[in-house]
């Protein structure tokens, strides 16, 4: 509990009205990361951070403390989706049974909780965030109907705007992923509001978004909002707006576990690498996530086969450089657009001052017939083709076999591991057990992309030398499985 | 395609035995600054096919002082680590092509990326 009212030494009044100090508190911040990267994003705010997270029993948040000091190291975490500051959290908040108390209970909570410091460190964050100039913006309509304008520019002439399919992100709404564009940056842009003279002269507009889940719940999310919202609006005197906030106020309920808490991020920060999309790109914060899982050692050769628009080699080359990285596609639009991001993040680099260069290629091939040395890959990465959407069940039984006996190839035996996100479960874990010669299953992560429920298999490749295995060839008179019933038609991603 | 990748390409045209290391053909080459990283070079090395990279160095024109054979004692060698990194990452082929040594099979290479797909009777 963060309380109320504190007395500061040294009062700057910000742009909000807020009183601002020099003095330094702790908050609780908290972020979401991809289901199932729960531990992953722990590690790193560990080790980023020093903070110990707490993985929340809502899947796909974690919370740690820090001091606002060190704010702005939170927005360098490369495992969260989101971010935001908590105003206040119950572990065991009593809902009334009926709708109409429940809901007057929320609205009386509003004047009740400590808004004070977390207000302050969300003023500290916007002129933070000022600092760092104009960010990118990344698609339009994004996910909970924030629709900020989105700009869509012209990149230098190895490059076109294209309009790609859309794409759904987990919160189950449809996105359209067109070619964005950064501003450039830089780092002295000076933001030139100064404190006091704007005193109280803009309204703050703000909206209130709802995360609720459980079963026992007399209320809706919308319901909640609403009368939530209502009652922040009457206390603060803020205008309410959908779209163009300033704050935005959440309200996470989870059961009995609530937790009130402001937004520090504005985009989500998932799709920060990728300008061109295709229609499978994978967020960067799952990339993230998988390749933490195998954790890059200086000179690895890591090798994405079906690299699609190079998500995840790219992350990676960013983020661990002391590895190599090949990303391959047999498709001609998959390998234009992996160019093009790379190409895109290099320049940003180069007008930041930075050496562009990244430890990365791209070759197109077929992942079948992978041209490449034996045992000359330390650790396979990639998100395999999804059932329907890319490739099909069917085509997937006869896929994996071939995928893994070549990927057993170039893999070094002993060391080499394997990192697979993968939707046909079923079907990999089977060609899997068919390869115990080559291939050992380590430890699996159960995740969450685009509403479909996925695994992502981290495999330890066998000391056996690949042609000398009898298990690696495939048997031939399985039966397949039979064909997925029309019913269980899958979401487009 | 830097030197680097090269040195891991290898030609899988059916029947094909020998058909490492690929010949490059270039039309246009590139050499861009990439961040040094002794640990990252001298611990690649082993993984190297030293001969093929400083034959495919040299074809480039861009051998310059890389000895031909592999020094000892190169891990605190950071003269010769800087050598090596520049020919493994700083070089790189954007046009031109890779061809097979022994059925003389030619893959391109556009805008940096070789394109290894095969037709259906190569495979």
């Amino acid at each position: 509990l963060i309380s109320d009212g504190q007395q500061c030494p040294l009062v700057v009044v910000g742009e909000t009205g807020f009183q601002v100090s020099d003095e330094v508190y702790t908050v609780t911040i908290g972020a979401t990361v991809p289901t199932g990267f729960e531990n992953t994003a722990a590690e790193e705010v560990q080790e980023k951070i020093g903070a110990n997270a707490k993985i929340s029993k809502d899947r796909g948040r974690i919370y740690f403390q820090i001091t606002t000091d060190k704010l702005s190291q939170v927005h360098h975490l490369r495992s969260v989706d989101n971010l935001f500051v908590v105003v206040e959290e119950y572990d065991n908040y009593q809902f009334k049974d009926s709708k109409e108390e429940t809901l007057e209970d929320l609205q009386k909570l509003a004047s009740k909780l400590p808004w004070s410091d977390a207000l302050k460190v969300w003023n500290m964050n916007t002129t933070l965030k000022k600092k760092r100039g104009p960010h990118r913006q990344p698609q339009g309509p994004r996910g909970r109907g924030r629709g900020k304008a989105n700009k869509v520019t012209l990149e230098t002439d190895t490059m076109q705007t294209e309009t790609i399919e859309a794409d759904i992100v987990e919160t189950d709404t449809v996105e359209t992923d067109t070619v964005v564009t950064d501003t450039v940056v830089t780092d002295t842009v000076e933001t030139d509001e100064v404190p006091g003279q704007e005193l109280g002269a803009k309204v703050l507009k703000f909206r209130v978004t709802c995360n609720r889940a459980g079963d026992k719940h007399s209320f809706s999310s919308n319901e909640a909002a609403r009368d939530f919202g209502g009652a922040v609006q009457e206390l603060f005197q803020w205008k309410a707006d959908m779209t163009k906030f300033d704050i935005e106020v959440l309200l996470n309920i989870h059961n009995v576990e609530m937790v009130i808490g402001i937004a520090l991020t504005e985009e989500s920060l998932h799709r920060r690498n990728i300008t061109h999309f295709g229609p499978t790109t994978l967020r960067s914060t799952l990339c993230y996530g998988m390749l933490r899982l195998c954790k890059p050692q200086a000179s690895d050769v890591i090798l994405d086969p079906m690299c699609g628009t190079g998500a995840i080699p790219l992350e990676g080359a960013i983020e661990w450089q002391q590895a190599f990285y090949l990303a391959g596609d047999n498709n001609d639009m998959a390998v234009s657009r992996t160019v093009n991001n790379i190409c895109h993040i290099q320049k940003k680099r180069r007008d930041k001052g930075s050496i562009s260069g990244l430890p990365i290629d791209t070759v197109q091939w077929d992942l079948c017939h992978l041209p490449m040395r034996t045992s000359s890959v330390d650790i396979i990465i990639t998100d395999m083709p999804f059932g329907k959407r890319m490739g099909s069940r069917k085509n997937n039984w006869d896929l994996y076999p071939s995928c893994l006996k070549e990927m057993a190839r170039v893999t070094r035996p002993g060391s080499g591991k394997a990192v697979i996100l993968t939707q046909d479960k079923k079907c990999f874990q089977k060609a899997i057990s068919r390869m115990g010669g080559l291939w050992r299953k380590h430890h699996t992560v159960w995740v969450n992309v685009g509403g479909l429920h996925a695994g992502v298999f981290l495999l330890k490749r066998t000391l056996g030398i690949f042609g000398q295995i009898a298990e690696d060839s495939r048997e031939g008179k399985e039966s397949k499985p039979h064909e997925e019933k029309p019913g269980e038609e899958r979401k487009k991603e | 395609m830097k030197l680097l990748t090269h040195n891991m390409l290898t030609s899988h045209v059916k029947g094909v035995t020998k058909g490492y290391p690929l010949l490059i053909k270039a039309t246009e080459v590139k050499v861009s600054e990439e961040e040094f990283n002794p640990n990252f070079v001298s611990r690649m090395i082993p993984k190297l096919e030293w001969s093929a990279l400083v034959q495919a160095a040299d074809g480039l024109g861009h051998l310059q002082d890389l000895p031909t054979e592999l020094i000892a004692d190169y891990e605190a060698n950071e003269d010769f680590l800087r050598k090596v990194h520049r020919v493994l990452l700083e070089v790189e082929v954007l046009e031109g092509c890779l061809q097979c040594p022994e059925s003389g099979r030619e893959f391109p290479i556009t805008r940096g990326v070789p394109n290894m797909l095969l037709n259906e009777e190569e495979a």
